[in-house]
């Protein structure tokens, strides 16, 4: 057997740059030679609460739209055009430049085919990628990731795929080892500091001197990152000059993506969540609680996009919602559970500057079940196409089974 | 396989085939560590400690005593009949929490939800006119009208970065959007944000800075001065009298010292009122979970609250499903599950069924019969106004149906199909909660009740309104499948991740001739062998909850905050009440064994020790009594190792790994300064006693902290 990089870690630079403060320029240098950087990283954003797809892309041409939607909709001169159809809602103005250059691709009517309007069945069903299926107890993204593994026997980072936040998402579950980090400056045993505090290393010691072998091995793991992260101090990267993220939740977990981006620890898939989209009450038009929440969530993504630079050309970012809202809007200024919703794709492999899907229409008979937005893309279709240019992956039937993925349904994102 | 499996899904999958080796490695000094078959069943203290760490939230310094001198098999029965405990110190405790005690209706009177408020506001309802309770209304109904003036005031377009967007920790206090719509129905939006922890005024947890983060104004301190010159009764009439901008700005800016001096005579009531001025559901929330930890923690009743734990988790119910939720939970818990968690499972099944707290979670309560009055009337009605955009009702609903027998009964693998779940649904239907935006309880509404007989799995149920659902759950809760499938998740609960199927069937076939008494069944596994063998002896990795009280537990610890218990578990990804899905927690070790986790459980078991979580105080320092037992003096010649043994026997009676503790001296002695030295050669003895004190606390955290401690 080669020499793995576990192996190198422990033995090499690492296990001295945990005790010694090394460069950073050459750990990463050292690191660059062994482990396997890969090509490609895939960002996932989880849209929690049910986003109003139809007042984030706005079909300003729709008659309808406007007549079922009195006191919330996006005024035709208020609306950023997008193609003379569409347009962005006022607060994402972040994104019109991404998506005048080609970055930033929008998919309308899409979502999952499931007509469940439960928020955590929806949330289940998507971040499962089994949409109908209550017992799936694995993401899509790791089985992503096993299926790259099945195809290429490499070796990975321990922080291949990383979640912001207090627990790994059930997007990011399963066989593949994810890490959740609530914070990159947390990351660490006992007290923080350029080398580990005595109480690291005598756990470090104990857990590696330990016979039980789930634990020796979760240890070993475990100081492997945390040493890792020490090593390569995400938090050393501060944002590019005039990229200034907001301060928000939202916000600073886009900044710490970037950190960890740029740190090189072998970042292949991040994951974060965004809350608050649930608006069955005063949601707002131009301004409100919606424009609030998505003026956060485009700033942050385009400071993001922003900051990585270069680097953006090897990235994919893709957001998306449990199901979107009704046409109508309700009797309190808010709309309620719906069915199809948007999605957007950056990247610096996607073809942007264009609305993909097909457009049910809004008239009154084209709405599903005569209240919501008809669906026309299941949400797998878009996912597997990113994911099989995005890690080359070719077994999409593992990633979503049951769903007939294939490449000749794609929308041709990339 | 190396490559497809993470290196610990990999270690976990081998030593679920041969289990053995981590509990031989893990009982050094008893007579079980010279054989490893399968067959062979634990001994002496080995027995009492396994029996502790799997009917218990664990052992406490003194109980393995105390089951000694009791006898084993006499402490399990008494488990068993918590009515015979003594339970005046936890009840004691438990008073500090006086709303836990109020009915739905009570405690939504005294503690108002923000959609009873809204209701206020839109004049449908009064408020109560006396001074206080008027206040907290009041108080609670401007923060509302804030929130909402302040998100329709805000400008996205001036600026290239939001203005503070609504920051997820006041969400997290009212349900992430603070507006939602709270309606006569239980057709309620559900909340989403993911923390169900109020987080305002929270302690830091550990690895974040050492205390709680600094008020952003200083404190008014003339007016704290002025205030606590008051008796208790005019404090609280002056604080009620502030306006609300005045009252949030004092309270928020008191540091903790300075809180605890404002309340520090205050009779419970009256600390709880003050904590009803600053928000009234955030007190409901945080006295549930603080009830719930003060439980685990300190009652002799510890079967009793480890199958609490258990039921809810099955019947599990989420906090934040809506607003009315944390109220429900209150009666769901303490008058649902706990009185019944020892009884009959049909008497639990039909309290669960019954409750609002399921019947809202799993939209039961909105459930209509397709062909029944009410829908006939909708159906008429929109025919008839077919402009009206008012929602119309939503007919049938397979939620509740199809987790009762997936979830609560059956089992996925139970035999029943779609069609069977329909029909389920259908008998269901007019079960719903009456108004409960004020708290109502369970009702009955025959114009929502689908007419006819339906069939399930080949059994017929003619149509007699409520009755017929009271057949199903008797049907249901009698089943062969069932019986298997509920004794299968109790024994991976007490017994292994995989336990054997001659357990489970013994407990079923229990289950099967006691009508289903769940007594009966875990005596039946208390009484089996193969829960004694010493293959399953700390074959049992323990979930965040268990490990968190655990550790608690062991240090005997005085817990006058809840919060950084509470913080540690969401933070481990266990928030109590915090499971959004109807699946509840798992019980199984390779949910739970992760990176960030372990940093967390180390970093939590060295905050406790080291005195860092604010309001839990541990103290380490040799008691008279305490003498170490003649083995481990017998190892233990270097002070530091004697100092180890003596920590270890209080934390640990089952005792460290000869690996484990060998590194952790060794390391120890490495990293940190002689203890010798300090005492021989430091003039100042009060500074070589924090020096000491300190090196306990150290030592404490590693031995809570230990890979052996992660074990039950």
């Amino acid at each position: 057997m080669p020499t793995s990089r576990r192996f190198f870690l422990r033995n090499g630079a690492l296990a001295l740059a945990g005790t010694t403060a090394i460069p950073s320029f050459l750990v990463r240098s050292v690191l660059g030679q062994t482990a396997v950087t890969p090509k490609r990283r895939l960002i996932v954003i989880f849209q929690r609460g049910a986003a109003d797809g139809l007042n984030i892309v706005v079909p300003w041409r729709e008659k309808n739209y406007y007549s079922m939607r009195p006191s919330i909709a996006i005024p035709q001169n208020q609306v950023l055009n997008l193609d003379g159809f569409f347009g962005l809602h006022p607060s994402l103005a972040a994104f019109k430049p991404l998506y005048d250059q080609g970055h930033l691709a929008v998919v309308h009517a899409v979502g999952s085919p499931d007509m469940t309007r439960s928020h955590f069945d929806a949330q289940d069903y998507m971040e499962s990628g089994t949409p109908g299926v209550k017992s799936t107890r694995d993401g899509w993204l790791n089985r992503a990731l096993q299926a790259e593994d099945l195809r290429c026997h490499c070796d990975h980072s321990q922080f291949r795929a990383v979640a912001l936040g207090a627990d790994v998402p059930l997007t990011l579950a399963g066989k593949v080892p994810a890490i959740a980090l609530n914070n990159i400056n947390n990351f660490t045993v006992g007290a923080r500091g350029p080398a580990p505090s005595p109480a690291a290393s005598a756990f470090e010691a104990m857990y590696a001197g330990s016979g039980d072998r789930i634990f020796h091995a979760a240890g070993e793991e475990t100081f492997d990152a945390v040493q890792m992260l020490r090593a390569a101090n995400p938090a050393q990267y501060a944002p590019a000059p005039g990229v200034e993220y907001p301060k928000s939740e939202f916000g600073n977990n886009m900044r710490q993506i970037a950190q960890l981006l740029k740190a090189d620890l072998g970042v292949e898939a991040a994951f974060t969540d965004v809350a608050g989209w649930d608006t069955h009450q005063n949601q707002g038009g131009v301004n409100g609680q919606l424009a609030n929440r998505l003026l956060d969530f485009s700033v942050s993504i385009a400071a993001f996009w922003r900051d990585m630079g270069d680097d953006a050309e090897n990235i994919t970012l893709v957001t998306m919602s449990e199901f979107g809202r009704t046409a109508h809007e309700n009797g309190t200024g808010g709309t309620d559970h719906g069915h199809a919703n948007v999605m957007f794709v950056l990247g610096g492999q996607i073809k942007g500057g264009k609305i993909y899907g097909r457009w049910p229409g809004l008239e009154n008979h084209q709405l599903n079940q005569g209240r919501d937005l008809a669906l026309t893309t299941d949400y797998r279709q878009v996912l597997g196409e990113i994911l099989s240019n995005n890690l080359g992956a070719t077994n999409l039937g593992l990633v979503f089974p049951g769903a007939e993925v294939t490449p000749n349904r794609f929308l041709r994102l990339t | 396989m190396n490559c497809l499996l993470g290196p610990v899904a990999a270690l976990l999958s081998l030593s679920l085939l041969c289990p053995a080796t981590p509990a031989a490695a893990a009982t050094p000094g008893t007579e079980t560590s010279r054989s490893t078959f399968q067959s062979t069943q634990l001994q002496g203290d080995t027995r009492i400690l396994h029996a502790l760490n799997r009917f218990t939230f664990g052992p406490r310094p003194g109980d393995l005593e105390a089951v000694r001198s009791m006898g084993l098999d006499a402490w399990f029965e008494s488990q068993l009949h918590p009515a015979s405990l003594d339970l005046s110190d936890l009840n004691a405790r438990l008073a500090q929490f006086p709303a836990m005690q109020l009915s739905t209706e009570d405690l939504l009177y005294r503690l108002p939800s923000n959609a009873l408020l809204r209701q206020m506001t839109n004049r449908k309802l009064d408020a109560p006119q006396a001074d206080l309770p008027y206040a907290i209304y009041t108080n609670q109904m401007e923060r509302l009208q804030a929130r909402r003036e302040q998100q329709q005031q805000q400008n996205p377009s001036s600026a290239s970065a939001p203005q503070e967007p609504v920051p997820p920790t006041t969400s997290a206090g009212s349900n992430g959007m603070g507006v939602d719509t709270a309606t006569e129905q239980a057709e309620n939006p559900t909340p989403m944000a993911k923390e169900p922890v109020p987080a305002s005024g929270q302690d830091q947890m550990p690895g974040a800075s050492p205390r709680g983060a600094p008020a952003p104004l200083p404190a008014d301190a003339s007016l704290l001065q002025s205030l606590v010159a008051l008796s208790p009764q005019q404090r609280i009439a002056k604080l009620a009298n502030m306006t609300q901008p005045d009252f949030d700005r004092f309270i928020q800016a008191l540091r903790p010292q300075q809180r605890k001096a404002l309340v520090a005579d205050f009779t419970p009531e009256q600390k709880e009122s003050v904590a009803a001025l600053e928000g009234p559901e955030r007190t409901v929330v945080e006295e549930l979970i603080a009830q719930r930890l003060t439980r685990d923690i300190y009652s002799t009743a510890q079967l009793q609250e480890v199958m609490t734990d258990f039921w809810f988790n099955h019947f599990n119910v989420y906090l934040r499903k809506n607003e009315q939720m944390p109220y429900y939970l209150v009666s769901y818990e303490r008058d649902t599950i706990r009185p019944l968690a020892m009884g009959k499972f049909e008497d639990l099944l039909e309290a669960t069924a019954h409750s609002p707290a399921m019947l809202i979670y799993l939209d039961n309560a909105t459930s209509i019969g397709p062909d029944s009055l009410a829908a006939q009337r909708a159906e008429r009605a929109a025919w008839r106004n077919p402009g009206n955009q008012r929602k119309a009702p939503e007919g049938l609903n397979e939620n509740y149906a199809r987790e009762l027998m997936e979830l609560h009964t059956l089992g996925v693998n139970g035999g029943y199909t779609q069609a069977d779940v329909t029909q389920v649904a259908r008998i269901l239907t007019g079960w719903t909660v009456d108004r409960p935006v004020r708290g109502g309880g369970f009702q009955f509404n025959p114009n929502r009740h689908e007419p006819g007989t339906k069939k399930v799995m080949g059994q017929k149920f003619k149509d007699h309104g409520e009755l017929e659902g009271r057949e199903l759950l008797h049907f249901l809760a009698t089943r062969p499948a069932t019986a298997q499938f509920l004794c299968h998740e109790m024994a991976v609960r007490f017994v292994a991740d995989d336990p054997p199927q001659s357990l489970v069937d013994r407990m079923a076939k229990a289950y099967m001739a006691s009508d289903g008494d769940i007594a009966q069944v875990l005596r039946t596994l208390f009484h089996s062998p193969e829960f004694w063998s010493t293959s399953v002896y700390r074959a049992k990795v323990k979930t965040p909850i268990e490990y968190v009280v655990s550790t608690v537990r062991a240090s005997d610890a005085g817990v006058d905050n809840l919060r950084p218990v509470a913080n540690a578990l969401r933070q481990m990804g266990m928030p109590l009440y915090g499971c959004i899905p109807p699946t509840g927690y798992s019980w199984k070790s390779s949910d739970w064994v992760s990176t960030g986790s372990l940093v967390d459980r180390m970093n939590f078991a060295l905050a406790l020790a080291a005195n860092r979580l604010p309001g839990i105080y541990a103290d380490w320092a040799p008691q008279p009594q305490d003498e170490a037992p003649p083995s481990v003096r017998a190892r233990s010649n270097e002070p530091i190792a004697r100092e180890e043994a003596r920590l270890e026997s209080m934390l640990m009676p089952g005792g460290l790994s000869v690996s484990t503790r060998a590194a952790l001296l060794q390391k120890f002695q490495q990293e940190t300064a002689s203890p010798q030295a300090i005492s021989a050669t430091s003039a100042d003895n009060a500074r070589a006693a924090n020096a000491i004190e300190r090196q306990d606390q150290l030592l404490a955290g590693l031995l809570l902290g230990s890979p052996d401690f992660q074990r039950r």
